[in-house]
């Protein structure tokens, strides 16, 4: 088993969800220097927080919205069909290849069809990339075409991530927003091509040892897997946030007009772009948001007339914030 | 919140787009703005918006609560209640069905929140005749309980005078073994209630939601009502119907063309065969070879090839093939005759629960006959579920009461059917043959049974040297039972009688391919120790293939090293020829094969490893050499694995726990793999 060990104290209650995996004391007897192990060991604080963050705790006590999912599986669309464009077209990299496995783990399909269940066959025009993600997707395209190596370190944390913790929300999402036994919705999460989920982490595992790799591009690999993590942080985050100005219910999304919904038809769904968003976020404390919103509002071209809009937008914000 | 955002932000920098001077053209309104809202926003954080509850948003809050779960069962006449500790609706979704199952046995059950009721009323419940406390707890967190069972917990905990004797009660626990603390709140409950002198009167269930909880949670409960009717002395209810899960059509004036003759999912997709082939659409593979490996014994063991040319399937060695057999044509005319029914009469068993996404528990409409040939599990020794429901068709009270004994928790109980059922390898027929007052309706039969498996075996074959054909390496079962009958492998001897043309026509196999992680090394320079005595030896003769084709393409091929055994040279030494040329051609470096019958101390491939310890640890340690393990999983697999730690242990100087850590590492990494089976 893994080496996953949670470093804060116990906590009360439903706070997080990582299995706590046995520590062997003495690592120096079996090459600690294995990828497989390094990035274990690397990305520890990485999971921590990624399992912490509020978004996948509310996820995991089965508070998940159904519009947040939807979304959550568009974001995922395209960071898998970036990574698996990229692992594609270096199938044959000697670093790719050890580790190449279409057939087992590839997800855009899966993902296809989950959205398609979700948006309906028009998906592809309902979604958009969004701009929480986009950095993301941005980041394995450049090392795909730059520095093939590194797309170790997404697929590593992506497809073994899926094939742990995924699992169990999987079946949290399936309670949670009612989605039928029979897997619509949840393809992402399943795995046809992979019997064991354990014996295939194993494998994948003992491929990345195998890979010809110096110190230094082990630890290269263990920093892009940490900078996948925060990637994936900042999705959660976006959606979080979103979340927030979702007055959908759990559950009964359909029933009348959720905001985001409304959204939606507005702009094609990126929701950063909504200046009532972006000033919810600056509201919410999150001082990032603020910069972010300054930087919206200049990059306007006739900004005279857009303050004049803005402003309005921003009183009504407010009115609305108090009341 | 704030490291992690500021780690987000320092780690996406490069994509991030230039930012601009902040001031350069700002308006000035627009930044007062903005510091506005800032500053509104810094007032009124200490009144948050309050996020929505979700849980109580559901629940409209009732005028009057009533926290007496004792008053509500005298009120509404129910003598169970089903507790739930539950987080996603799990937990809650089983209570549900626990009080609802409560009624098909004469009794009346209800669900209920720990959160809302006085819990400390568990002390009075035996104020109430026949009187049980379910509990359905989900563990969470690092072994904690759910938000909603957390008071109950704490209850639990600081109580240390209540006396709960009088109470009766049982736990079906909800958990992922995954995590290290695998159904803790569960296992606590149950053992707590026990301490506090409650009376346990059914095991405590593990589901599993890493496996198949619902499995867990289905064959809990079949074991679990027989065993409370038998406490509380009450007769499963009256009517029968109510029972059945499944509603009989028979059908007189249907097209043949609509009714299933064996299929796994679509009408007649053995007439028309269509890629992609899988468990729901098995591929028909012809057999090219049957031909028995043994040179003598009176054993059959035996090396199969399917033709799977044209069928797009394809396949890496140390897959696994999966076979749909059929039982034994016999055994299915035998149990008509004794049922004293037409097995040609076709039906449909239909669900009565409509909503149920289980429509029928095999291919309906069907015959009975094909049912019990292709879809039903008959050779097994039944379930105690399946003892229980048919007792009320034995008309002897004596059987009537060994069945339903058999299938209650009590020790004897257990000891009976241990010893009666599976201690005599008694199957379905055999149970027939010796109970004659039973004599359950067929179609009450077919419900209840289960279905017929498909059979995994490892491929012997090397997809790099045949792509288009699959070779399986399989031992006939076959064994004598305490009673006397001689009981058949179902697909080891259905195999057996494939020959390769039967009256001119080819014999073919429904099979279909399932992927493993048993995986040669991507590199063919890495080392390889493969051990599989018996059968074990089947995916090997698929990775000694794919290393000689590596060799004949000019690749640098690593050491592969084999631990062979069987019992004695001359008689099933099975692949002697192909193993030894492997070793002439410098395929197999190392060739160790253990007899163990041939001589008067048994030696077994453990014996051979311990024998070459220095090179194998080389191999292990120093050459990042791949293990692989294949056959019995009950004792060779542990015992070769034991071999590997001591000599870990001794040739790595560790202590013992680190040995174990080491091996365990091993796998961990995937490099000590196993292909093992029962
Ligand atoms: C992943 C995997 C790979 C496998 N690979 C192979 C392989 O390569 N080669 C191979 O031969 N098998 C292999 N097996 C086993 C194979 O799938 C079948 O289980 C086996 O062939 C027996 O099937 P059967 O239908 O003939 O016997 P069944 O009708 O299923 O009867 C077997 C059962 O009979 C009982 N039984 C057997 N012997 C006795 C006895 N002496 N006394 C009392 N009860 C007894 C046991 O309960 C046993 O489970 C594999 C299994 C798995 C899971
Ligand atoms: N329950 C068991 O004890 C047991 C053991 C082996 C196989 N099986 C099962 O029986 C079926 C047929 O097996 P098979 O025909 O492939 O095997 P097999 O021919 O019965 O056995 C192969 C060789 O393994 C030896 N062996 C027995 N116990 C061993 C152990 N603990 N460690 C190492 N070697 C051991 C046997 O020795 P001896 O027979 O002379 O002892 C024999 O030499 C398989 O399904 C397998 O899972 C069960
Ligand atoms: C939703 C909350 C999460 C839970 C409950 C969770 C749970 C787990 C568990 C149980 C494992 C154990 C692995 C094992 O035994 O092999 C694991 C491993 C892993 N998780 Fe998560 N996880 C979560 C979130 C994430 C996220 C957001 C990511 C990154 C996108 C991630 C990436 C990984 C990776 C890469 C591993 C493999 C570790 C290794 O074997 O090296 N997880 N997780
Ligand atoms: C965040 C989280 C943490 C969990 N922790 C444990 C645990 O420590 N031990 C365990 O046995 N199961 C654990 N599980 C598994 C759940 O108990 C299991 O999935 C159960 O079926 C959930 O039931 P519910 O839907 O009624 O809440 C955990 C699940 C989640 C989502």
């Amino acid at each position: 088993m893994t080496t996953k060990t949670k470093a804060e104290p116990k906590s009360s209650g439903v706070t997080n969800g990582g299995a706590r995996i046995v520590v062997d004391g003495d690592d120096e007897v079996l090459s600690p220097t294995d990828l497989s192990e390094m990035l274990a060991e690397g990305t520890k604080d990485s999971h921590d927080k990624a399992e912490n963050c509020q978004f996948v705790k509310d996820f995991l006590r089965g508070r998940i919205k159904r519009e947040l999912f939807k979304r959550g599986t568009a974001a995922l669309y395209f960071v898998y069909a970036a990574m698996e464009e990229e692992i594609e077209k270096n199938e044959d990299h000697p670093h790719i290849a050890p580790i190449y496995f279409p057939a087992e783990l590839h997800r855009r399909e899966a993902l296809a069809r989950d959205l398609e269940y979700f948006y309906g066959e028009d998906w592809e025009s309902q979604i958009s990339l969004s701009a929480g993600t986009k950095p993301y997707v941005d980041r394995i395209h450049e090392v795909g075409q730059r520095d093939p190596v590194l797309l170790v370190a997404h697929s590593y944390t992506r497809y073994m991530g899926d094939l742990s913790g995924g699992q169990i929300l999987k079946k949290v999402a399936q309670r949670a927003l009612k989605l039928p036994s029979t897997g619509e919705g949840l393809n992402f999460y399943q795995f046809e091509g992979i019997h064991s989920q354990k014996g295939f982490k194993q494998l994948y595992r003992s491929r990345m040892n195998e890979l010809e790799l110096d110190a230094e591009t082990k630890e290269r690999i263990v920093g892009e897997s940490n900078r996948a993590f925060s990637f994936n942080m900042m999705v959660f985050t976006e959606l979080e946030e979103i979340g927030k100005t979702i007055k959908e219910e759990v559950q009964d999304a359909g029933l009348g007009h959720s905001h985001a919904e409304i959204m939606e038809g507005m702009d094609g769904g990126d929701i950063n772009k909504c200046p009532y968003y972006a000033a919810k976020m600056v509201a919410s404390g999150n001082p990032t948001y603020a910069c972010q919103l300054a930087m919206t509002l200049l990059r306007h071209p006739p900004c005279q007339w857009a303050l004049a809009a803005w402003v309005a937008l921003l009183a009504g914000f407010t009115a609305w914030y108090l009341l | 919140m704030a490291d992690m955002d500021a780690d987000t932000a320092a780690h996406t920098e490069p994509s991030v787009e230039e930012e601009e001077p902040f001031f350069s053209n700002l308006d000035l309104l627009l930044f007062s703005l903005i510091v506005g809202i800032v500053v509104y926003w810094y007032m009124s954080r200490k009144k948050p918006e309050p996020i929505p509850e979700f849980k109580k948003l559901d629940t409209p809050a009732p005028a009057a609560r009533e926290t007496s779960f004792i008053e509500k069962m005298k009120k509404t006449g129910k003598n169970i209640i089903v507790f739930y500790g539950s987080q996603t609706g799990t937990g809650e979704e089983f209570a549900n069905r626990l009080s609802k199952d409560a009624q098909r046995y004469g009794m009346k059950g209800m669900a209920a929140d720990p959160e809302e009721y006085e819990m400390a009323e568990l002390a009075r419940l035996s104020q109430i005749e026949n009187s049980l406390a379910i509990f359905c707890m989900a563990t969470y967190g690092e072994g904690d309980p759910t938000d909603n069972a957390q008071d109950f917990y704490d209850w639990l905990q600081e109580i240390d005078d209540e006396d709960l004797s009088g109470l009766n009660y049982t736990v079906f626990a909800l958990g992922n073994k995954t995590y290290e603390h695998y159904n803790a709140m569960g296992k606590y409950v149950d053992k707590r209630l026990e301490e506090l002198g409650a009376k346990r009167i059914f095991d405590l269930g593990l589901g599993d939601d890493d496996g198949n909880l619902e499995e867990d949670f289905v064959s809990w409960r079949e074991q679990f009502w027989p065993s409370v009717c038998e406490h509380f002395g009450v007769e499963a209810s009256g009517d029968d119907s109510s029972i059945r899960q499944y509603e009989l059509k028979e059908h007189t004036d249907l097209n043949m063309n609509k009714v299933y003759s064996g299929e796994m999912g679509r009408l007649k997709s053995f007439e028309v065969q269509k890629p992609p082939y899988d468990s729901k659409n098995p591929f028909l593979a012809p057999v090219t070879v049957n031909r028995k490996l043994n040179k003598a014994g009176d054993r059959h063991l035996m090396h199969v090839e399917l033709d799977i040319t044209g069928s797009k399937i394809r396949y890496d060695s140390g897959d696994h093939v999966a076979v749909f057999p059929t039982n034994d044509s016999a055994m299915v005319n035998k149990l008509g005759q004794i049922l004293g029914v037409d097995l040609d009469v076709v039906i449909s068993l239909n669900n009565l629960d409509e909503e149920s996404n289980k429509k029928h528990p095999f291919p309906c409409p069907t015959s009975y006959r094909t049912a019990l040939t292709h879809y039903l599990d008959i050779s097994q020794p039944p379930r105690t579920n399946v003892l229980y429901e048919l007792a009320q068709y034995a008309s002897d009270p004596k059987d009537q009461e060994n069945m339903r004994r058999m299938s209650s928790s009590s020790p004897e109980g257990k000891a009976l059917y241990h010893s009666w059922v599976q201690g005599a390898c008694r199957n379905i027929l055999a149970i027939l043959e010796d109970m004659p007052s039973l004599r359950p309706p067929v179609d009450h039969l077919c419900e209840l049974l289960p279905r017929l498996q498909a059979r995994y075996y490892s491929i012997a074959s090397s997809s790099k040297v045949h792509p288009d054909r699959i070779s399986i390496c399989a031992v006939v079962v076959e064994y004598e039972t305490p009673t006397g009958r001689t009981n058949k492998g179902v697909a080891t001897n259905w195999l057996k009688n494939k020959l390769v043309t039967d009256n001119g026509h080819k014999s073919t196999v429904p099979m279909f391919i399932r992927k493993s992680q048993f995986r040669l090394p991507f590199k063919a320079t890495n080392p390889v120790i493969m051990i599989g005595p018996g059968t074990g030896i089947a995916p090997f003769m698929g990775f000694i293939q794919e290393r000689g084709w590596l060799k004949e393409q000019g690749k640098e091929v690593g050491e592969t090293v084999l631990y062979f055994g069987c019992r004695y040279k001359n008689e099933d030494y099975i692949y002697q020829e192909e193993l030894e040329e492997a070793e002439k051609k410098g395929v197999l470096t190392q060739l160790n094969v253990a007899f163990s019958r041939d001589e008067e101390k048994k030696v077994y491939v453990q014996h051979l490893l311990k024998n070459s310890k220095e090179h194998l640890w080389k191999l292990i340690h120093s050459d990042n050499a791949h293990i692989y393990v294949c056959g019995d999983a009950k004792n060779m697999a542990k015992d070769v694995q034991t071999a590997l730690q001591d000599i870990a242990e001794e040739l790595g100087g560790m202590t013992r726990t680190q040995a174990t850590d080491y091996v365990k590492k091993l796998m961990t990494k995937g490099r000590y793999s196993q292909d093992v089976w029962t």
